[in-house]
């Protein structure tokens, strides 16, 4: 034995400073450890201590309201629930899912934006599970709430429009952008058309953000600091509600635009589109069936008629040439030319839209009772150039500066035009039909409004949805006594026997002026002409013409200035005018 | 009675604060777990402190020739108590090994380790082994050790268990044994460890392997490991303040007025209070090997005193250890300071028992 030669109490006492030994040992190691953890590692496990129990959350910013001229809202917001959960504990995610299915309903489109959000990275710990929960949702998940830590429920002020299809197309509806270079607010809507887009900017808000602390089991405890969300501005515009609403109604089961612009300000009153859309249901994210069926409908919702539909402007546009000759060609308007139903120029027959023609007529009648053929003999002398140019200024052809986007500029040819796009020159003929409105000539119903309400005011007003305090416009700088011919004609249009819409002058005491058109779509071909050419009811609908009507009241002091278009509703004076003048009827009794 | 008065007069009242006032952290750090709101966990910590220090009192008192007669009789009332437990127990924390003594829960588990002590204290002071064939007598003591320890690893309880086994290893070793006692101890062990790392139950090994690499796995048994590294790191120099530790008060750190109760010191009071914490005990144990060491007393109160301390250091260190992940998680309480009241009353006994080495050193001169 190695320790034979010492006594048992020497040999204990050995023992125990080897122990003694190995515990400071233990100790030191301990102690170096701490130092380790506590005074070399502070800041590490100091900010892991952090990342523990603060939870960060972005606020998404209110988006501003949208308000109708006198101060109803239009575009709102409501309260959101959503159910949210800790983004470090997504892998309970489908084990939650798979419990919570029987009281919430997950649609495979929660789904799919599940499946993005938990792909995309933001500064958020929280993803969002389930939008828009019901309040019998919200109900049960209160009760079992207990048995899912790390789930919550936000509240969210979300976009909401009340009156889902009657304002889409003015509005536009907001969503996702997939685009976005930061992709720090995954749950930002943005404005993806009409108003909404236009002025996203103001509207959108600024985000801002909350530190929560939580504990271990997913419960908040309390805010440790925010930086509040700023809402968005508020937007006024020109919209008159009720207007919008009753020009809805009365556009129902037709396929159609009424646009009505005050005459003073350029504000647009009214701009309704038919069909249309549910803007609603697009803001909360459309399926994508519906959104194809949507797209391939054949009747259009998703277009806005009133800025991008094109249309011959048909007799509305006679009002332009008429001041034209008169303003520009120093035209004698009392001269009379003879209506046998057509006009022959070099080969070709035109015809009135009278079979038997007018007789005898000068240029305030051609206008009243709508003669083609006193028009094809004007046409004789104008060039197509001038006309061109001066429609311009009431806005043919050329985007109106509508404060939404997608305008479509219209067309309004010339010589220069007709080379560059079909390769040939300018005929002759062609320049009998652009008088009448037809032939190459498209222009939006925003457009003939814009016209009308620049013939009214003799100003070169400018349509803004957006309310605008001040305003200034320039003169058109035209002889008010041409002007005023003009006016008187449509005056007579509406308020004299044989005048197109007679049937549809106000019952009002105030007076309308106004111009009915037919926008013919199709080619009368010579043998029909000769068999008597056919009646738009017995063609197929695709083929009838176009119900238009444009016109100003009251008559004396214009105030607003409206454009219905009716599609494949035959004869202007049958289904425009009378809807025109119901609305007027309505806006006069109300806001005069 | 005089007597009594006499040897609370020369009672080693300094070393008596030393274990007041680490049973006073206790409180502390209780105090601040219950977030000084759960009255009645804090007022049974209290009553076991009082009581506690009131049995060191006791124990202090009564003679040592007292503890080294009944020895043996102690530990099989002891065992009694233990088999019962283990078999007829109260269950809690996964584990038969609870009594319930109307209306007291306690652990024979933890009285346990003063019994072995006391016993292998009263053996080794008869038995002196010299000689090669004295070596056929350490059957009876390693039987003492065995018994108590399958028992209560059958419970299951490894951490008690273990420090059993580990606490009679070192008195073993104190008592003069032969290295190659040792040595052939350390073979067997490695022959048998295979079948022990087999008969651990799942969560056990796992504990045991997530040691290594905590980060493996840090929602499963890493995730305590790894809350309490956190813990303690984010005290930083002087911590976070008393009642202010986010870990512990949020519930990222699991168990925080029993075994992980370190942890939360050094969350709220940093690197001073955990150095603090440490020098207390090596100071109470420093002490302790003074009265040791001193030539004058027998090899019974030697071994007693040595094995009682060792108890409590090792007990000590193994628990910070687990926290600060040195060692794998056992489920040993922190002695004095941790939530428990056999464990607890079990060191004061043991303090109790130190007490009275010393008033008969003391006496001697």
């Amino acid at each position: 034995m190695i320790t034979r030669d010492l006594n048992h109490g020497q040999k204990v006492k050995r023992r125990s400073f080897i122990l003694a030994g190995i515990k400071s040992i233990f100790a030191l190691i301990i102690c170096g450890k701490l130092y380790y953890l506590q005074i070399l590692n502070k800041s590490k496990y100091g900010k892991l201590s952090d990342i523990n129990r603060t939870k960060v959350k972005i606020l998404y910013p209110e988006r501003g309201t949208i308000f109708d001229k006198f101060g109803n809202p239009i575009a709102s917001n409501r309260l959101d629930y959503q159910l949210n959960i800790f983004k470090e504990k997504s892998d309970l995610i489908n084990r939650y899912i798979s419990k919570l299915k029987n009281i919430i309903f997950f649609s495979q489109r929660d789904y799919q934006q599940l499946k993005i959000n938990l792909a995309r990275k933001d500064i958020s710990d929280f993803i969002i599970l389930k939008k828009n929960l019901t309040w019998d949702e919200l109900e049960i998940f209160e009760l079992v709430s207990n048995k899912f830590p790390f789930l919550f429920i936000t509240k969210e002020k979300v976009r909401s429009y009340e009156n889902n299809v009657i304002y889409s197309h003015v509005l536009g509806y907001v969503g996702y952008k997939n685009d976005l270079k930061e992709q720090k607010l995954n749950n930002l809507k943005f404005g993806i058309s009409g108003l909404e887009k236009t002025f996203d900017k103001k509207l959108l808000g600024r985000d801002g953000w909350i530190k929560l602390e939580t504990n271990s089991k997913g419960r908040i405890k309390k805010e440790l600091n925010k930086k509040f969300a700023i809402p968005g501005e508020n937007i006024k515009t020109n919209i008159i509600a009720s207007m919008q609403e009753l020009s809805h109604k009365l556009l129902s089961g037709i396929s159609g635009a009424v646009v009505v612009l005050d005459c003073k300000s350029g504000g647009v009153n009214c701009m309704v589109s038919t069909p249309s859309f549910d803007n609603d249901e697009f803001s909360k994210g459309i399926s994508n069936e519906k959104w194809n069926e949507l797209l391939t409908d054949e009747s259009k919702p998703l277009l806005n008629r009133c800025i991008s539909g094109l249309y011959s402007p048909g007799s509305t546009y006679k009002l332009l040439t008429a001041l034209f000759v008169i303003e520009k060609m120093g035209f004698d308007y009392d001269k009379k030319f003879y209506c046998p139903g057509y006009v022959e120029f070099g080969n070709r027959k035109f015809h009135c839209w009278k079979k038997e023609g007018h007789g005898s007529v000068n240029l305030i009648d051609s206008i009243k009772k709508s003669c083609d053929c006193y028009f094809y003999n004007l046409a004789k002398e104008i060039n197509i150039d001038e006309l061109s140019k001066f429609s311009k200024d009431f806005g043919m052809g050329v985007l109106t500066g509508i404060d939404i986007p997608d305008e479509n500029y219209g067309l309004m040819p010339n010589s220069d035009w007709k080379r560059k796009n079909r390769g040939e020159k300018w005929q002759k003929g062609e320049t009998l039909n652009t008088v009448i409105g037809q032939g190459f000539t498209l222009s939006t119903p925003l457009q003939i409004t814009l016209m009308t309400a620049r013939i009214a005011s003799g100003k070169k007003l400018e349509p803004k949805i957006l309310k605008r305090n001040r305003y200034f416009f320039e003169d058109l700088n035209l002889s008010e006594q041409n002007l005023n011919f003009i006016r008187n004609s449509m005056y007579k249009v509406v308020n004299e026997y044989q005048g197109t819409a007679y049937l549809s002058r106000l019952d009002n005491n105030l007076k309308m002026a106004g111009k009915t058109g037919t926008s013919q779509v199709r080619k009368i071909s010579k043998e029909e002409r000769e068999s008597g050419v056919l009646k738009n009811e017995e063609l197929i609908y695709k083929l009838r013409d176009h119900s238009l009507f444009t016109g100003y009241a009251p008559f004396d002091n214009p105030k607003f200035a409206i454009t219905v278009v009716a599609e494949h509703m035959g004869s202007g004076s049958k289904v425009a005018a009378p809807i025109a003048k119901k609305i007027m009827d309505f806006a006069l009794k109300k806001y005069t | 009675m005089i007597e009594i008065i006499y040897k609370l007069k020369k009672l080693d009242w300094f070393y008596f604060s030393l274990i007041f006032f680490l049973s006073f952290v206790g409180f502390i750090m209780i105090y601040s777990a219950t977030s000084g709101m759960e009255y009645n966990v804090l007022f049974s910590h209290v009553t076991k402190i009082i009581l506690g220090l009131s049995v060191m009192l006791i124990v202090a008192m009564i003679d040592l020739d007292f503890w080294k007669r009944n020895a043996f009789y102690i530990y099989l009332i002891c065992l009694i108590l233990l088999v019962w437990a283990s078999f007829f127990g109260h269950i809690g924390k996964g584990s038969r090994r609870w009594i319930n003594f109307s209306g007291f829960y306690f652990q024979p588990s933890e009285f346990m380790k003063i019994c072995i002590i006391l016993s292998l204290a009263k053996f080794f002071d008869e038995k002196k082994i010299k000689e090669n064939r004295d070596y056929f007598f350490l059957i009876l003591p390693i039987v003492l050790v065995l018994i108590p320890f399958g028992l209560i690893i059958s419970q299951p309880d490894l951490g008690t268990a273990s420090m059993i086994l580990f606490i009679s290893f070192i008195i073993f070793f104190f008592s003069a044994l032969s290295w190659k006692f040792f040595a052939s101890i350390g073979v067997g062990f490695l022959i048998i460890a295979p079948y022990l790392w087999n008969s651990l139950k799942h969560y056990q090994k796992q504990r045991i392997l997530t040691l290594f690499n905590p980060e493996n796995d840090p929602l499963g048994s890493g995730y305590h490991i790894i809350q309490s590294q956190i813990a303690i790191g984010s005290g930083g120099t002087f911590g976070k303040g008393w009642m202010k530790g986010t870990q512990s008060h949020l519930d990222f750190l699991p168990e925080k007025h029993t075994d992980f109760i370190f942890s939360m010191l050094g969350e709220e009071f940093g690197f001073f209070g955990t150095i603090s914490v440490i020098g207390l005990i090596v100071l109470i144990t420093y002490l302790t090997y003074q009265v040791v060491n001193n030539s004058k007393i027998d090899m019974f109160q030697r071994i007693l005193g040595f094995g009682i301390i060792s108890n409590f250091f090792f007990a000590a260190m193994i628990n910070m250890s687990m926290v600060i992940g040195i060692l794998p998680i056992v489920g040993l309480p922190l002695p004095l300071v941790s939530y428990g009241g056999s464990s607890m009353l079990t060191y004061f006994i043991g303090f109790g028992l130190i007490l009275s080495i010393k008033l008969g050193v003391d006496r001697k001169y």
